[in-house]
């Protein structure tokens, strides 16, 4: 039986042969992505049409798992190789210079909420009625409960909580490159160079392996807690959300990931022809 | 801190649709404890404006069962309330709030009992798109023994959010403190009074927000209550004490209160900017500075003229309210008090068209006509629907305000206060 290629046959695949290089994520990425797509297609017309509620949730459920998914292949790859998970050439500069530890900052999920809930909102709002009208019948974001919105409010700050945490871990972390261990060893190798002419990379391999594994070990469990974060603060809304309103959500998230991706290829392109 | 400080949407859980049965238990306990009580004010007062006019001593006798300490607990923001529970309770029966989703959770909502008038408001507070709560909303009815007097305050900090906390937790007892030190009763209060009492404490909130500075009180604060760090705290505060014959506002910083009249607004305080013209002055004359720096702020630091704490500031910014004193009329709709995370990015007109739509939109269902001593039980129930939908009413109108705030990219925190006026007839008509 074949399969037509897809994030899920490519991930079962690595996880077979044990090998999950660093291409291979990248190529599981790409996957992702044209999956990513095709989910968003499917929400953009299940918001156009009005499904049943069963239908609506299988849906969201299915692009739930995907996001688990690329976090189950993340944690993966991350075992293999931290650093290129950190510093992740899959994605554009764009992209690049506004991660969190790995990824995307999980206070965002609030902000992406609120930017698509106030749009809603206005967009009913021919009139003042119509704002009432928006924030009690519309099947989109605009119709924010009270509940709903005292409980985003409680997530968003447990969310900009556990972020504050983890930021400072990994600040904890990449003090530590400074720490005795590291600034004895890179004297030391240092003098060997200079004194003996060893070369460097033949110089205690290794110490300087004893003392890089345990880092690269400390910067895997940030990242492990920065994704688990980032998916239990993007379920955690969903939750709190109708299927239709979740819908809406999803789109928004989708939808900003992949332009973003997009216009960041795209300006890299322009800048390397330069 | 985060989750104390942090002010939720406070709330009572009231889902049409029975959700499961211990909640709706629960809830229909809750509603038949507001049903007794209603009843007792039916029963002796039967309108709220024929309730001034009734003699003292009565209102006496019925206060000390409907204002005692015990008054079901003061809504404070703590977060949720019952609104989240209720939903949080259903989503372990439904997936994506699905039992939820045709309820309409109130979040709520003051009603609380009073011999004259019943407190109807509705309260929002989000952190929004900022990433540490510093405002604080204290809603406490019946503060007063001598006089029915409900009390609205919202806090907007600065610096670290403990002073608005203490605003919070200790602001309403002062002033009930000196409310009661008075001889005379609030209701015969003149302006001038009302002026004293307020401004004293405001200076009391103020003097105690400094000692708990000086004390080493162990405390989590972000600021971590370091000297001179915590010299550099300070909050807001816009306070409402609603009698039934006043509205009496007491302003300290850029928090503001619009009362909406017959769909027109009229603001009852005025913002302490340090570019307003009299402020400047005063800040001159005391020998400190405006400066501008990214807008204007005493001496290029804080951008507002009053507050509560601060001292690194004193004398220039000062913690003295103006308060203003309104006497009610027929054609008072709502009051709405509110930190700058709303009146940021919307006009006090447009506050009060949408605070007045949301009073509106929720009609209460017709009275039936009511012979006295008979079928009581309708009247109960008539008068519990007309509260009732008052509240949702103002519920509607906080959250919808706060939408709105953060539909127009407002970058603050935003609290809002909604407060009924209406007097009952009013309510029935519109």
């Amino acid at each position: 039986m074949s399969l037509a290629p897809s994030s899920a046959t490519y991930l079962a695949s690595a996880i077979r042969n044990h090998s999950p290089e660093h291409e291979s994520f990248q190529k599981f990425y790409e996957y992702w992505l044209t999956e990513q797509n095709n989910h968003l297609q499917d929400l953009i017309s299940a918001a156009n049409s009005t499904p049943d509620e069963p239908t609506l949730c299988s849906l969201i459920d299915r692009v739930l798992k995907h996001y688990e998914d690329y976090y189950k292949a993340k944690a993966m790859w991350s075992k293999h190789d931290v650093l290129a998970m950190l510093t992740p050439s899959w994605r554009s500069s764009l992209e690049e210079a506004f991660l969190w530890i790995g990824g995307w900052r999980p206070s965002m999920a609030f902000h992406l909420l609120y930017s698509k809930s106030g749009l809603q909102l206005e967009a009913t709002a021919g009139s003042v009625g119509g704002w009432l009208k928006g924030m009690t019948m519309a099947r989109d974001l605009a119709s924010l409960s009270p509940g709903q919105l005292s409980r985003l409010d409680e997530s968003q700050k447990k969310t900009i909580k556990e972020e504050k945490d983890i930021t400072e871990k990994m600040a904890k972390k990449q003090e530590k490159v400074a720490g005795p261990d590291m600034v004895e060893l890179s004297h030391l190798v240092t003098e060997r160079i200079m004194s003996q002419g060893e070369p460097a990379d033949q110089t205690e391999p290794n110490r300087v392996e004893s003392v890089l594994v345990p880092k690269e070990r400390g910067l895997e469990e940030v990242l492990q807690r920065a994704d688990d974060l980032r998916l239990r603060t993007l379920k955690g809304v969903i939750e709190v959300l109708t299927p239709d309103q979740a819908v809406h959500f999803l789109i928004a998230a989708a939808e900003l990931h992949l332009r973003l991706h997009e216009w960041g290829r795209k300006r890299d392109a322009d800048h390397s022809h330069h | 801190m985060m989750a104390g400080i942090c002010c939720g949407v406070v709330g009572e859980g009231e889902a049409s649709a029975a959700i499961e049965p211990s909640a709706s238990r629960t809830l229909k306990r809750r509603k038949m404890e507001l049903l007794t009580y209603k009843f007792i004010a039916d029963v002796a007062v039967p309108t709220p404006v024929a309730a001034a006019a009734t003699a003292p001593v009565k209102r006496q006798k019925l206060e000390l069962e409907l204002c005692p300490s015990k008054t079901p607990s003061p809504r404070e923001c703590e977060g949720g309330g019952s609104v989240e529970s209720c939903e949080a309770r259903a989503n372990k029966d439904a997936k994506y709030n699905l039992a939820c989703e045709n309820s309409t959770p109130v979040l709520v909502a003051g009603k609380e009992g009073s011999q004259v008038e019943d407190s109807k408001y509705g309260v929002t507070s989000v952190c929004g798109r900022r990433r540490d709560m510093e405002d604080a909303v204290s809603v406490h009815p019946c503060i007063s023994k001598q006089e029915a007097g409900h009390f609205y305050g919202v806090f907007d900090g600065h610096g670290c959010s403990h002073v608005a906390m203490k605003c919070k937790d200790r602001l309403h007892e002062i002033v009930k403190e000196e409310l009661e030190s008075e001889k005379a009763a609030s209701s015969s209060y003149s302006s001038a009074q009302w002026k004293e009492t307020m401004e004293r404490s405001f200076t009391r909130m103020d003097e105690e927000v400094q000692a708990w500075n000086d004390s080493d009180e162990i405390s989590n604060c972000r600021c971590e209550l370091q000297t001179p760090q915590c010299d550099a705290v300070g909050s807001t505060a816009v306070v409402a004490v609603v009698t039934p014959e006043k509205i009496v506002v007491s302003n300290c910083g850029d928090s503001r209160a619009v009362l909406c009249r017959n769909g027109v607004a009229v603001p009852l305080s005025s913002d302490h900017k340090p570019d307003r013209p009299d402020e400047l002055l005063r800040i001159e004359a005391a020998g400190g500075r405006v400066i501008y720096w990214d807008g204007p702020r005493v001496l290029g630091m804080l951008a507002m003229s009053r507050a509560i704490g601060d001292n690194y500031l004193k004398p220039y910014v000062i913690p003295e309210p103006e308060v203003t004193t309104t006497d009610r009329t027929e054609d008072d709709e709502c009051l709405i008090l509110a930190s700058d995370g709303l009146w940021d990015v919307v006009s006090n007109d447009t506050a009060c068209g949408v605070a007045r739509m949301c009073l509106r939109a929720r009609k209460p269902p017709p009275s039936p006509p009511r012979s006295p001593g008979s079928d009581d039980a309708a009247a109960r129930v008539v008068a519990d629907s007309v509260a009732e939908s008052s509240n949702k009413a103002c519920s509607d109108a906080s959250i919808l305000l706060t939408k709105l705030a953060l539909a127009r990219h407002s970058t603050d925190n935003v609290s809002v206060v909604v407060v009924d006026l209406r007097r009952e007839r009013q309510r029935r008509l519109s």
